[in-house]
């Protein structure tokens, strides 16, 4: 099927049928003065994708910070707007209130219990842990070290292994798109990096934590990983929060390049807890020559999360499957852009996400796939499948398509759904309680999801975490029921 | 006489002993066959079932059933052909073992082979497990394959006649239309029970 040049397709599908609404590739691209009035970011029309803004230009660390420092001042607390009917605002969040890096001294530094309650018990290939601003656990398998595998914190990285980081460190993530970004791109400290090098299998997964266990504090957490040649490995991250009562922000970036043939399995598990915790972050992975990645974000809870995603094909032959699970509850609001990027040919893509909320939580997916000039024979397909389980529960889909090239094919498809009563029934008749027959409809709406990360105990972890949701809105799903 | 479960919610009286098996079982994605068991045994255990034990039940059941060990890995009624819904249904009474189940029309829309079979599996569970049965249909060739100790005819929501395997060959020679004429119009069904020896 060939696309129209430059067509734009969108067909934006609402929950409370909120249509008529454009569906823009809603990101905001750098504004010309650099000031960006709270409220004046109208989406632009066509998306760019993340350009970078260290590897290759020259900057050293301490410039880009400078500069990012220079953006962070001058810009206000952003604001995205999803035309007409979304609008993710960072207005409540008082930063001046928070206490970024460095991180205090004279304190000893623990792991946070939650990441103890949470990170399944399993063998692994290495785990590092960020509280707050200071790395708290680094292991590595000291086989994997001998044959040449690096994880340490960021910070280290750029010290013991300059030609990676010079290289790689922000090659496509940009610094000063908005106040959150630039501010994780100047006062960053720790952080996480990781490099398998070429050939090398390690089939445990590298577990990356970022946790926040207290109130008052800003995160900003930045991941460098690196998948050399024909490497294959799996990529675990997980970003924790204990339940307390006030703010704090994670501001996070993390990239992964995956050089040609690598393969790489990358899932991330993201529940901030109870707390008023805000998470505005930037993920970006390449897919190198022949490379092939598998990436599944679940973001399972956060105040107000912002999530940008984009899973770049950049050389031919690349393959990816970019799966997304959400679930949002209570108060929760939940935006995210992801972007399925083709930036040359032949390239296979294949998005497919699925959300639920309960209470009156709000959920914002965008979906955007991009296909640019010259990346012909480009073969993608893009779904969104969203269950409503309160009344005032709200998930919205919109999936864009972009198209710059003659000789591809892109499509998207989707569903809203609520409890099936049929189903339910059906169920009871077989001895399960309504709780019970809701938590088989739910699990099984994601199943094909949790089903594909393949690793059993991280599977085992998002089923328990749906399962606790689940408990918790009890009696709000079943007011939806009877309401109907 | 009994306990009254009229009023009782669908999961208390499955949990009492009943199993209905559906017309047109309804599809539930993401949930194996195998899986979707488990878990409606052990909503009337105190204990979870262990593994062994249930693997042992199971393979007995699709034996009984003859259908392929793949099938039970496959998402519940999703995508299944109406064979494979009623040999579902009829798999789900072989390992909850009910004391009473319901067959409402399973035999409709069956092919003669998948027929057979259905119907040999509820007549071994009623030989075998003592299970009674009560199956509500409009045809009689289930009863060819199942041998019913009571045959009651429903008309217009009330039983009409009563008897026992004989009443089948009656209405096999005669047809409903007799039975309509004598007891005035209405859809006529017959029921025919087989007694769960309990």
């Amino acid at each position: 099927m060939a696309e129209a040049r430059r067509a734009r397709i969108s067909s934006p599908a609402s929950a409370d049928g909120a249509d008529g609404a454009r569906a823009n590739g809603a990101e905001v691209v750098g504004s010309g003065d650099g000031r960006a009035k709270p409220g004046g970011h109208r989406e632009a029309t066509l998306y760019r994708a993340l350009a970078g803004a260290g590897a290759g230009d020259g900057r050293s660390l301490a410039e880009l910070r400078a500069d990012a420092l220079r953006a962070y001042r001058s810009l206000e607390l952003p604001v995205w707007r999803r035309s007409g009917f979304w609008t993710t605002s960072l207005q409540k969040l008082q930063l001046d209130a928070l206490r970024g890096p460095p991180a205090p001294s004279g304190t000893t530094p623990a792991v946070p219990e939650v990441v103890e309650r949470t990170l399944p018990r399993r063998p692994r290939a290495g785990r590092i842990v960020q509280s707050a601003n200071a790395t708290v656990q680094l292991e590595l398998d000291p086989d994997l070290r001998a044959r040449g595998v690096i994880l340490c914190s960021l910070e280290d990285a750029f010290r013991e292994h300059p030609e990676l980081t010079a290289r790689w460190y922000s090659k496509r993530l940009t610094i000063d798109r908005h106040k959150l970004e630039a501010a994780n791109a100047a006062f960053w400290s720790a952080g996480a990096f990781l490099y398998v090098p070429p050939e090398v299998v390690v089939r445990e997964p590298f577990e990356i934590v970022y946790a926040i266990d207290a109130p008052g504090v800003a995160q900003y957490g930045r991941t460098l990983v690196l998948g050399g040649r024909a490497s294959e490995f799996r990529l675990h991250e997980y970003d924790l929060g204990e339940d307390f009562e006030g703010q704090a922000l994670h501001a996070g970036a993390v990239e992964v390049y995956l050089q040609d043939g690598a393969r790489c399995r990358v899932a991330q598990v993201q529940d901030w807890g109870a707390g008023e915790v805000f998470d505005v972050s930037t993920r970006f992975v390449g897919v190198g020559r022949d490379a092939y990645c598998h990436w599944l974000p679940a973001l399972l809870g956060g105040h107000l999360v912002r999530q940008h995603l984009e899973l770049a094909v950049s050389e031919p032959g690349g393959e990816m499957a970019f799966r997304g699970l959400l679930f949002t509850e209570e108060q929760e609001h939940l935006d995210v852009f992801a972007v399925d990027l083709h930036e040359t040919g032949p390239s296979e893509g294949d998005v497919h996400w699925r959300g639920a909320a309960t209470g009156q939580s709000r959920a914002s997916f965008e979906g955007l796939i991009q296909i640019n000039p010259g990346a012909q024979r480009t073969h993608t397909y893009l779904q969104i499948h969203s269950m409503m389980l309160s009344p005032k529960a709200r998930v919205d889909a919109v999936p864009s398509v972009l198209v710059s090239a003659d000789d591809v094919s892109a499509s998207h498809g989707g569903t809203v759904g609520e409890l099936d009563e049929a189903a339910i029934f059906y169920m009871q008749s077989r001895g399960l309680d309504r709780p019970a027959a809701v938590r088989v409809i739910v699990e099984g709406f994601f199943e094909p999801l949790i089903a594909e990360l393949e690793d059993e105990p991280l599977q085992e972890l998002v089923r328990s975490k749906i399962e606790g949701k689940l408990a918790a809105a009890r009696e709000d799903i079943e007011a939806y029921a009877t309401s109907r | 006489m009994g306990e009254d479960i009229t009023e009782a919610e669908p999961h208390e009286r499955a949990n009492a002993g009943l199993f209905l098996a559906f017309q047109y079982p309804v599809a539930i994605p993401g949930v194996s066959v195998a899986n979707f068991l488990r878990m409606a045994i052990n909503a009337k255990r105190e204990e979870p079932i262990g593994v062994k034990e249930f693997r042992t039940q199971l393979a007995h059941a699709v034996d009984l059933l003859d259908v392929d060990r793949s099938f039970t890995s496959r998402h519940l009624n999703d995508g299944f052909s109406g064979g494979e819904k009623k040999r579902a249904e009829i798999l789900q009474m072989a390992m909850l073992l009910p004391e009473v189940a319901v067959l409402d029309e399973t035999d409709s829309g069956l092919d003669i082979d998948a027929l057979r079979t259905v119907a040999q599996g509820v007549q071994r569970l009623h030989d075998e497990q003592g299970l009674g049965v009560l199956i509500i249909t409009h045809y009689q060739r289930i009863l060819h394959y199942v041998k019913p100790d009571f045959v009651h005819v429903m008309l217009d929501g009330r039983i009409v006649l009563d008897g026992g395997v004989e009443l089948v060959e009656r209405l096999e020679r005669e047809g409903y239309d007799r039975i309509r004429q004598e007891f005035g119009a209405g859809e006529a069904g017959a029921v025919a029970a087989g007694d769960g020896g309990g």
